[in-house]
């Protein structure tokens, strides 16, 4: 590869990188513009924007009832998605493909047949929209990415401290509390953080299956329909600093929990 | 870890004898316990059964029942259904589709838009993926993939909104038109297809990315090396070698990318205009009306989703045949 080639490719690598960052990085800078207009450029700074939103009782609210759901979908999806992962794994049984299939079923349907899907579902089932119902529709989405996650780290558990276990008298169900699981925490840790972000993220299925009460997404949304504002330039700051600093230190926990296991 | 290491420390409440101390010890001792375990280790068939169990419930009940349902309600002619009236099943609401052209257009365009995105998301994805697999020491590899995750764990109506700040007429884009002399007026990208496109690339670029960067990553430096002793140029290498090789994370990317970009509901009803309605928003439609619509809009979700699937079932076909044809 000569030289020029890859001077441009590392010119298209930064361009990226601008891409991704620069929309981000000035809706955070407009949080701190001191004028009610969206707009550049920006002549003076106030901290306004976010001393309001941090007494307003509706934005806080919001903010804990969506943390709420977030834990809640996220416990649910950790124990099921693990459940079906133990099942799937190394496993051969007759329909194993099919059962394959049925699991990353969710993470397949386009966002908003997933929602309807759910929708309906949910009214066959009498679950009236709000909390419960998008708890559980986050739940059921996100069971896929344990699965997922919790087979790969499966997939490398070595079979023969199994059977050491069982060799040396534990049965089965202690073979997996004891191997199993703590070989799998640091992977199921990795998921659950990924699962909470998912969920804290999510619109399309909390728009559809919420009651009267906004999830933070849905508020940002609803707001963004009656026009742009600053205070909503300082709750997606909050939010977005927020996410970022959960993702940044799930990964570094993920990478060293799995040199130190290895 | 060693086997030997792993027997050796093998905790000793493992044990049936000498595990008392333990809590482990204990339990496997304790009476209601080797009760319950004798029931269900009496054979292998019977443990898998009460592990699969739960599992198949929760699939069939979750993951299935929903996708069943919806094409159950598609099929009736009316829904809820009146409580002293028979179920009647009709396929009214699949040919409504066909009658009208506001009701196909929109799907028509979307996959259309779809296939654009995809496409655009491997042009940018592409050199960016091969860069960091191929020209980056291995130590900042990780630290560059990771600089890029951040945003990518920022949701969907977060980033759009990013980029609805972007592409105002006050925004920063026309600002620096303007202030490098290209435009006397803002130009209005907002509310086009430009402005969703952009946002919708943005929101999908990591699912491309990743699928892409973990192909070329697993492709051996010394094929390049080795055609380049043969004489090829560096197009030519990556025609014949790079690109033939790495289209499985290509045909997985845009399998995934495509299927996303088909289900966006709030990025094209905020960067979107009028002429830009997605088939999204029409299905959504149908659910903030009368009850009676949704059986047309379960329909039209189903519509939707068998198009999706058939177009990327022929896509992955398409790109199998391509591999095969390749390597022969």
């Amino acid at each position: 590869m000569s030289r020029g080639n890859r001077i441009a490719l590392a010119c298209i690598y930064w361009a990226f990188v601008l891409y991704v960052f620069v929309p981000l990085i000035l809706m955070i800078l407009m949080g701190f513009k001191d004028s009610k207009f969206i707009g550049f450029p920006i002549r003076s700074w106030t901290l306004d924007w976010y001393t309001r939103i941090f007494s307003d009782a509706e934005v806080l609210h919001t903010f804990g009832y969506s943390v709420i759901i977030a834990v809640l979908s996220t416990l649910i999806s950790v124990a099921v998605g693990t459940w079906i992962a133990v099942l799937l794994e190394g496993r051969k049984f007759w329909g194993r493909a099919f059962t394959f299939g049925m699991m990353v079923l969710p993470a397949l349907v386009p966002g908003i047949i997933s929602a309807i899907a759910f929708r309906i579902y949910a009214r066959w089932l009498e679950i009236e929209p709000g909390m419960g119902a998008i708890i559980w529709s986050h739940a059921v989405h996100n069971v896929p990415f344990v699965s997922l996650v919790v087979m790969a780290r499966l997939s490398t558990l070595p079979k023969s401290q199994i059977e050491a276990a069982r060799d040396l008298g534990a049965d089965p169900l202690i073979a997996f509390l004891r191997i199993t699981w703590p070989y799998l925490v640091p992977a199921i840790l990795g998921a659950s953080v990924f699962c909470l972000l998912l969920s804290f993220d999510d619109f399309v299925r909390s728009f559809f299956l919420g009651g009267y009460e906004p999830t933070l997404p849905v508020l940002i949304f609803a707001m963004l329909r009656s026009g742009m504002s600053p205070e909503i330039n300082a709750i997606s700051t909050v939010a977005l600093v927020l996410t970022a600093a959960i993702g940044i230190w799930a990964e570094r926990f993920t990478r060293k929990a799995k040199k130190g296991s290895t | 870890m060693s086997n030997e290491a792993s027997v050796s420390n093998a905790p000793d409440g493992l044990a049936k004898t000498e595990g008392e101390r333990s809590f482990w010890g204990w339990l496997a001792n304790w009476g209601p316990y080797q009760t319950l375990m004798s029931v269900v280790t009496l054979s292998p068939r019977r443990q898998f059964f009460i592990l699969a169990a739960f599992p198949i419930l929760w699939l069939l009940t979750q993951h299935l029942g929903p996708m069943l349902q919806m094409l159950h309600v598609s099929l009736l002619d009316a829904y809820p259904v009146a409580p002293d009236v028979a179920q009647e099943f009709s396929l009214e609401s699949y040919l409504k589709f066909f009658g009208d052209h506001i009701f196909w257009m929109p799907l028509f365009r979307t996959l259309i838009f779809a296939a654009v995105f995809t496409l655009s998301t491997l042009l940018i994805t592409y050199p960016v993926a091969y860069f960091l697999a191929r020209h980056v020491s291995r130590k900042n590899q990780m630290l560059m993939l990771l600089i890029l995750l951040i945003p990518f764990w920022v949701g969907e109506i977060v980033r759009t909104y990013a980029i609805m700040i972007l592409l105002g007429n006050t925004g920063a884009l026309n600002l620096a038109l303007k202030w490098l002399g290209l435009i006397d007026r803002p130009i209005p990208f907002m509310y086009t297809s430009f402005s969703m496109g952009l946002g919708i690339v943005y929101l999908t670029a990591l699912y491309m990315l990743l699928p892409l960067y973990s192909a070329l990553e697993k492709l051996p430096k010394s094929y390049n090396e080795a055609a380049a002793d043969l004489g090829a140029g560096a197009w030519t290498r990556f025609r014949r070698v790079t690109l033939p090789l790495t289209i499985e994370g290509i045909s997985s990317g845009c399998t995934l990318v495509f299927l996303i970009s088909t289900g966006f509901y709030a990025t094209p009803v905020l960067l979107g205009g009028p002429s830009t309605t997605v088939f999204a928003e029409t299905i959504a439609g149908f659910f903030h009306v009368a009850g009676d619509e949704w059986p047309t809009g379960a329909a039209f979700a189903v519509i939707m989703f068998l198009v999706a699937l058939l177009i990327t079932g022929v896509f992955q076909r398409l790109m199998k045949s391509l591999r095969k044809g390749d390597s022969s």
